[in-house]
């Protein structure tokens, strides 16, 4: 049994993680999944291609079973346990132990903390209707790290006319552990674009923050139009990341930007995956209550919750209801968002 | 026999309590069953890596019952 690292299908969920451009910061990313989830199972990690995603049919949730010579013998668009299990029952028989979700040990422990707080910076308003497009940053494997990682999303309209709005999103990467030097000039960027292209400007600054230091996004949206595909837009960014107190970088980075969908960039919905109004999330969480009383057992409550249920369940009963469940979604913001401050205590 | 249950997982670094997000779509659902590799295709063989950087071959799996599972922790 193995899990499986490929790109992000949600990026910015569950601590801020970002798409690596490497494969070594793939493969950091899986050494952390293997410590966060802490399952005994092992890691296999996708090529930067993501060339097994591909091969298999880039669906999300689908299945496989593969006989001994290497051939397929079962492909299911949206996988469910039970078919598995009585696939396996017909292809290789009944079996005496079943294994179950506990048996595999995840420790589910939390996310790598910010290197500063989050929520200082509000996120930028973007349509969800918003698609990723194609970056490639310019490495240099002598040059600096990416500790901010460029995101870039369009409007359907510029694919469609050629004239839309795109964001641009610089993101703290948590597994460079740095922040941004606020007392210092703020990240800025150029941008190059092809003849004809038209935008509102070609030079940008963040606005200054308050704060001396934070983790939160540099977010940009330019309004473009006549942008033909096939041409690409140069980006050049400069920004001060500080790792620790004493260490910074002034980092100089490049990328293209494409008008081409990235359908392995994943959907970072909207202004910051990860959050969750306390009703609405107790609500969609108590759409898992199997035995109709109203509440959550342990074994109705799936994630981050199970480890913790205890916590949760303030008068003992065993059991989470409606009350006990809305201020779930704040733990869970704060810890799928590290640096968010708690707005409800514990 | 054994059974290897090969995972692949996406942004898998914590357990969201959120529904799967994964939309169901009928329409792509069936395009996706006729589209190659189907059932009775070989598995691709392709080099994806471990978590310290080592080639691993699909083709290593063979020898046992393999299922590959594309779910999504987040």
């Amino acid at each position: 049994m193995f899990f499986i690292y490929k790109s992000l299908a949600h990026p910015e969920l569950a601590g801020n993680y970002v798409q690596p451009f490497t494969l070594d910061e793939r493969l950091a990313h899986a050494r952390q999944a293997e410590k966060q989830l802490g399952a005994t199972v092992p890691w296999l990690v996708d090529a930067m291609d993501n060339r097994l995603k591909h091969a298999l049919g880039d669906r999300a949730n689908s299945e496989f079973i593969v006989d001994p010579k290497g051939i397929i013998v079962r492909k299911r668009a949206w996988s469910h346990p039970a078919e598995v299990r009585t696939d396996l029952e017909k292809l290789v028989g009944p079996v005496e132990n079943i294994t179950r979700e506990e048996d595999v040990k995840l420790k589910l422990e939390l996310p790598i903390k910010s290197a500063a707080a989050r929520g200082v910076v509000p996120r930028l308003k973007r349509s969800e209707q918003m698609q990723a497009i194609v970056i490639v940053p310019k490495i240099d494997p002598k040059g600096p790290s990416f500790f901010a990682k460029l995101r870039a999303e369009t409007d359907p309209d510029l694919f469609r006319d050629g004239a839309g709005k795109l964001y641009l999103g610089f993101h703290l990467d948590p597994l460079h552990e740095a922040h941004w030097n606020n007392l210092t000039k703020p990240l800025s960027f150029k941008l190059e674009v092809p003849e004809g292209v038209k935008i509102g400007k070609l030079s940008f600054e963040s606005p200054p923050v308050m704060a001396p230091s934070d983790s939160d996004p540099r977010e940009f949206l330019v309004d473009v139009e006549n942008w033909p595909e096939g041409k690409s837009i140069r980006l050049s960014v400069i920004y001060y990341a500080c790792v620790g107190k004493e260490t910074c970088h002034t980092v100089k980075q490049e990328y293209e930007i494409h008008l081409e969908r990235d359908r392995d960039a994943g959907k970072a919905r909207g202004e910051g995956a990860g959050f969750w109004d306390a009703e609405g999330f107790a609500r969609q969480n108590l759409a898992r209550d199997k035995n109709g009383d109203g509440k959550l057992n342990k074994a109705e409550v799936q994630g981050l919750i199970v480890p913790h249920f205890e916590s949760f369940d303030k008068n003992q009963d065993g059991l989470l209801d409606f009350e006990e469940l809305k201020p779930v979604s704040d733990w869970l913001n704060h810890h799928h968002q590290p640096g968010t401050a708690l707005s409800t205590p514990k | 026999m054994r059974i290897t249950l090969f995972m692949a997982m996406t942004a898998l670094l914590t357990m969201s309590p959120a529904a799967a997000w994964a939309q169901r779509n009928p329409k792509k659902e069936a395009e996706f069953l006729i589209t190659r590799p189907v059932v009775g295709d070989p598995l691709p063989e392709l080099t994806v890596y471990t978590p310290e950087g080592k080639e691993f071959k699909t083709a290593d799996l063979r020898g046992h019952y393999t299922v590959l599972t594309f779910g999504c922790l987040t």
